[in-house]
């Protein structure tokens, strides 16, 4: 692996800013207009915390190791966007619930996730594959028809709107920061974190030394159903609108983000700044390919090559001879 | 000594659970559906499932290798795009041969750039495939962005009516497939694939070339994949940029309960073939089982789970005893 | 036939771990030359330098007197070096005979490969070793069913089965049994005689005494010292290997734990590869684990600290101990110190403060203290002299002893009641395993106890009073006091029953 000298979360951010820079030289971008720039800063970094949040789940399997990836995030976000938006049907009292009710249904597919890749062996992403194939098929069995639901405005202002009309920091950004500084405490100042990495790196030694694998393996995957949740609960808070695709487009710039933010893929080693990094620089891959008007095809294409190019640089694998 | 004979049975026939299962699947089709056996109602079958087969052949040999495929459903899309689009409902049937050689061409490349991202710059094969699967459905997007165009109607009738010498198209690809696979396991290929599966490293060291043996398997599964894609678009006879993905998931689920380790260097392809057929007969199972079409995905998806997990279960048992 | 090969000042680094800065090596055909050296001086790596599996970083390597470079293991071949490695290169869901022909199986018109001729030709080599073998060995049994001793047998088979002109032959004997052993130098005999040229890598002086023309002695990533058996005794051979006068006397407590209590009392264990175990230990105690490798040995270890299921009873301190996780274990003050430390005792990538502390965070609070935890450490690695750029450096930056510290350091941050090390100080250089002796010594002093198995009888004599000598998953024999000598631990290892309790 090659050795930067800078760090890979630190490297992302520079990458996000020359993007945004060159998006300001474009047609409909904000040339040398610093008001719009702000404003357009301030939209991207507001898209890219759901993102961000549906990633952190997706950060946490993959620094357990053993090809962890989550690929029911999608649907699970679908999932328990519907079921806010129907169980709220615009009563701010029962928003708080519904935050409970989303990160439980999370959980649960979570460690449904865990309890196949654990007890019966199947592989992370074949596993996750399926679970997403049955939630998907859960959210279509409701959708029956149309559902009838409404967010709570207490979400929207949470969420939507900036922190106060004076200060025109979006609140999405606030939360998200928060959660940042959250997740960071969880990676690196709990015995779970510290687990979490070990067993990234070498299940063996990990057990030899008193980890208790399997358990975390659960833990590791609930936590990450239950933040992909999360995650949906704060997208239908942010939109007011449920899809039955409404997920699926943060599933692969969720995996994405991971890499580019510098966490190694084969497990045991990254954190969630690196993450956040990244999914700022993947929403503004997206915005700039829909700002210079590309149909969702490029979209695809530049995510897959986008993908390729940051595991060709950190992702590569033992040589067989040294 | 109870142990090793368990160990050698599985080792030496993996298959043994898919025949089970084929059978069992069979029979209980034969019971929903009482005229399973008549040759118009095989025939109709057969090319419904031939293009799963197709798949999972491919699909069986990299997961062999020590691999894995997650862009064969996006290698279909491509396939399916540019015939749809080239050929069109108009289409010549001189027209219709030279762009199915071309995607026949396209599938190889695309495996070839697979090939070359796992095997020379050896990285993971679930991300890298699971990357590109991305790359070519956005290409398939792109010369299709909406369902439409197709290939000409007598063209797909030849497809589906095909009976040379009383027997159905489909089966005649089938067993030309195995005697093919037959064919190869039995070279020095066969041998160099189950090495660099079993444990590459060693390979390594007895001299097997074990790049270039990883790389054919992507271009062998990309080939595969074109062919399945070519099937698949004769047998719907239209265009849509997304008929293939769900077959990734299939492809990967009929190699496992075919008796191969997704961890390389065990089982065959007659195996995840049976388990193809196996897995097709269960949907049509569903299909004659009249469940409501808002449960469809469900009960599809939890079939594909447990088909994913029964290896595991039975291993757990295994270790009770 | 005939050949000269000559590996003149090789250099070979790994990452930034030099394992060989001056290797040299010559070999004739018609001679067996044997390549000596503790563990870690750098015998593996030249022999992979010269069978093309690692690249070398300097030096030179002649054949026939003309510069060699090879581009991988297969120019090797073809120039008709072949070797039998200490990690099986058998592909183990492949049969014997896939596995000894592969990549030469012999073909039919087509390109099919002649099965007929691959199980006769299999047949051709197994009778090499006729009646040796303790299953019924065929050509098409699966490698993975078969016991160590017969795949290395294998291995031989396999290397052998190119006709080379230098056969290397690296730990070769380890797995095998005396009857075995015998057979082979019965063949290599032969060898010589056609003209082949051989190169032995073992740690086992009577084995070099008995087969080799000329050695050649590595120490420390150098060659030290070479030239013809009969000019060389036993014991000028051990003082080039480690550079001290005579195998440094072992600091042997000279109190004896026999009128201490017993703390640990295990009664009949059995799983899959132990047959009914039992026996005691006293408290402060350092009691031996003998016998050749693989009889079971690291299983026990296993099984009593919690990571391998197992019935029987096991009593510690009275209280009952039969452990069902390793973290079990650890509670009841347990600690393993594993074999292979890269695979089972260290995180290579993350650093040194996390190697320390992985078993014991939960006590650092929540946050974590990680100040406090960074004080515990530092004076964990002052206590055991641990050399390190940092902390927060990864465990992978350290020397092989170094990176053994850390593994045991980790273990007496816990202050465990009782120790179980298992093989700890293979690959570990000569000042470490002193300072290492030193160590176990004083911890007994301190009332710990020790459970110490190891592959070198020398280790075994000189540090323990009492050794348990395991063969083929039961005990074979306790040896205690004047019993304990070299003799004997070999021949109960072999699986001769000792003569008289003592």
């Amino acid at each position: 692996m090659k050795r930067f000298s800078i760090s890979p979360p630190v490297a992302a951010l520079l990458l996000a800013v020359v993007l945004f820079l060159l998006s300001g030289l474009l047609p409909n971008g904000f040339g040398s207009d610093l008001n719009v720039a702000y404003a357009q800063a301030m939209n991207i970094l507001r898209l890219s915390v759901f993102l961000g949040v549906i990633a952190a789940g997706q950060t946490l399997v993959i620094i357990s190791g053993f090809e962890g990836i989550d690929l029911s995030a999608g649907s699970v976000v679908t999932l328990t966007a519907i079921l806010t938006y129907v169980y709220v049907s615009g009563a701010n009292e029962k928003v708080f619930v519904a935050l409970l009710l989303s990160l439980a249904v999370g959980a649960v597919i979570g460690l449904l996730n865990g309890a196949g890749i654990t007890y019966l062996k199947i592989s992370p992403f074949v596993m996750t594959l399926g679970m997403s194939g049955v939630v998907t098929g859960i959210v279509i069995i409701l959708n029956h028809g149309n559902v009838q639901g409404k967010i709570a405005p207490i979400m929207t202002r949470l969420i939507a709107r900036p922190f106060l009309p004076s200060i025109p920091i979006p609140n999405a950004l606030i939360i998200w920061l928060v959660f940042g500084v959250l997740m960071w405490l969880l990676l690196e100042r709990t015995t779970f974190g510290k687990q979490l990495f070990a067993i990234g790196v070498n299940r063996v030694t990990a057990k030899l030394s008193g980890v208790n694998v399997n358990g975390m393996n659960l833990a590791t995957y609930s936590l990450a159903g239950a933040l992909a949740g999360f995650g949906g609960f704060l997208v239908v808070g942010n939109t007011g609108v449920v899809l039955i695709q409404l997920g699926q487009p943060f599933l692969f710039p969720s995996i994405a983000a991971v890499a580019v933010g510098g966490t190694l893929l084969s497990g045991g080693k990254g954190s969630y700044w690196g993450t956040m990094a990244g999914a700022i620089v993947l929403t503004l891959i997206t915005s700039l390919l829909t700002t210079m008007q590309m149909p969702d095809s490029v979209r695809r294409m530049a995510l897959g090559v986008t993908l390729l190019v940051m595991i060709s640089i950190y992702g590569r694998q033992r040589a067989l001879r040294q | 000594m109870k142990r090793l004979t368990w160990n050698t049975l599985l080792v030496r026939y993996p298959s043994l659970f898919a025949l089970i299962l084929l059978v069992l699947t069979i029979a209980v089709n034969f019971i929903v559906q009482p005229k399973l056996f008549a040759i118009d109602t095989l025939n109709s079958n057969m090319r419904v499932f031939l293009p799963l087969i197709l798949l999972s052949a491919g699909q069986a040999v990299v997961i062999l290798g020590g691999g894995i495929d997650i862009s064969v459903g996006a290698i279909v899309c491509i396939v399916n795009t540019i015939l749809a689009t080239r050929v069109g409902l108009q289409g010549s049937p001189e027209a219709m041969l030279q762009y199915t050689a071309l995607s026949l061409l396209v599938g190889i490349l695309a495996g070839a750039i697979n090939g070359f991202f796992v095997a020379h710059l050896r990285l993971q094969p679930i991300i890298t495939t699971y990357a590109t699967s991305f790359l070519y459905g956005g290409l398939a997007l792109y010369i299709l962005p909406n369902p439409g165009g197709g290939i000409p109607a007598p063209i797909a009738e030849l497809y589906r009516s095909s009976t040379p010498f009383g027997i159905p198209l489909a089966f005649f690809v089938i067993a030309i497939l195995l005697l093919l696979w037959g064919y190869l396991r039995s070279t020095r290929y066969g041998n160099y694939l189950y090495a660099v599966g079993g444990k590459a490293q060693a390979a390594y060291e007895t001299a097997v070339p074990v790049v270039w043996l990883q790389f054919s398997t992507y271009v062998i599964s990309g080939f595969m994949a074109a062919l399945s894609g070519v099937a698949i678009t004769m047998l719907s006879g239209a265009g849509n940029a997304e008929i293939g993905l769900a077959m990734t998931l299939t492809s990967i689920t009929a190699v496992v309960i075919g008796g191969n380790a997704l961890s390389g260097g065990v089982g065959g392809v007659a195996g995840p073939v049976m388990g193809a057929i196996a897995l097709s007969f269960v949907q049509n199972i569903i299909s004659f089982a009249r469940i409501d079409t808002w449960w469809e995905t469900l009960v599809k998806a939890l079939i594909i789970i447990v088909a994913l997990a029964t290896p595991g279960i039975i291993n757990l048992f295994r270790r009770r005893t | 036939m005939t050949l000269s090969l000559s590996a003149r000042n090789i250099v070979k680094r790994y990452g930034g771990v030099v394992a060989l800065s001056d290797g040299n090596l010559e070999v004739n055909s018609g001679e067996v030359v044997a390549l000596i050296g503790a563990n870690g001086s750098g015998k593996s790596t030249l022999s992979k330098v010269l069978n093309g599996v690692v690249t070398l970083d300097g030096g030179q390597l002649l054949l026939d007197g003309k510069p060699l470079h090879f581009a991988s293991p297969q120019s090797a071949k073809k120039m008709g070096i072949s070797t039998v490695f200490q990690e099986l290169s058998l592909i183990p869901q492949m049969s014997v005979a896939d596995n000894i022909w592969l990549t030469r199986e012999p073909l039919s018109p087509l390109g099919v490969v002649s099965k007929a001729t691959v199980f006769a030709k299999t047949e051709e080599l197994l009778s090499l070793f006729t009646g040796m073998f303790k299953t019924e060995l065929r050509p098409d049994s699966l490698v993975s069913d078969l016991p160590s001793d017969e795949k290395q047998i294998i291995e031989i088979l396999k290397a052998v089965s190119f006709n080379p002109r230098l056969l290397i032959l690296d730990e070769a004997t380890a797995s095998l049994d005396s009857r075995q052993v015998h057979r082979l130098f019965d063949l290599v005999a032969k060898w010589k005689g056609e003209g082949k040229a051989i190169v032995f890598i073992s740690h086992r002086m009577e084995e070099i005494f008995q087969i080799a023309d000329r050695y050649s002695v590595l120490r420390n990533g150098k060659t030290v010292g070479a030239g013809d058996m009969k000019d060389i005794t036993e014991k000028d051979l051990v003082k080039l290997m480690i550079d001290k006068d005579s195998v440094f006397q072992y600091a042997r407590s000279g109190t004896s734990t026999a009128e201490n209590p017993v703390c640990l009392e295990v009664k009949d264990l059995r799983n899959q590869v132990l047959r009914g175990i039992s026996f005691e230990v006293h408290e402060g105690e350092l009691l031996g684990i003998g016998g050749l490798q693989g009889q079971g040995q690291r299983n026990l270890l296993l099984s009593l600290f919690g990571d391998i299921p197992f019935s029987g009873t096991i009593h510690f301190n009275g209280q009952p101990a039969q452990f069902r996780h390793p973290r079990q274990a650890m509670e009841s003050g347990f600690a393993l110190v594993p074999g292979d430390r890269a695979r089972e005792g260290l995180l290579y990538i993350r650093s040194t403060l996390e190697n320390l502390q992985l078993p014991s965070w939960a006590r650092y609070g929540f946050p974590l203290k990680i100040d406090k935890a960074k004080d515990d450490a530092e004076r964990m690695g002052a206590r055991l002299k641990l050399v390190m750029a940092g902390l927060q450096e990864p465990v992978s930056s350290l020397s092989g002893g170094n990176a053994q510290k850390v593994v045991i350091g980790k273990w007496l941050m816990r202050q465990p009641s009782i120790l179980l090390l298992d093989d700890p100080t293979k690959g570990v250089d000569v000042g470490t395993k002193a300072e290492f002796y030193a160590l176990l010594t004083k911890l007994c002093e301190e009332g710990k106890t020790i459970l110490f198995y190891s592959s070198d009888d020398e280790e075994l004599i000189g540090l323990c009073d009492r050794v348990l000598v395991l063969h083929d998953g039961s005990i074979q024999t306790e040896l205690v006091g004047a019993a304990l000598t070299k003799e004997n631990l070999i021949a109960a290892s072999l699986g001769v029953a000792h003569g008289d309790a003592s």
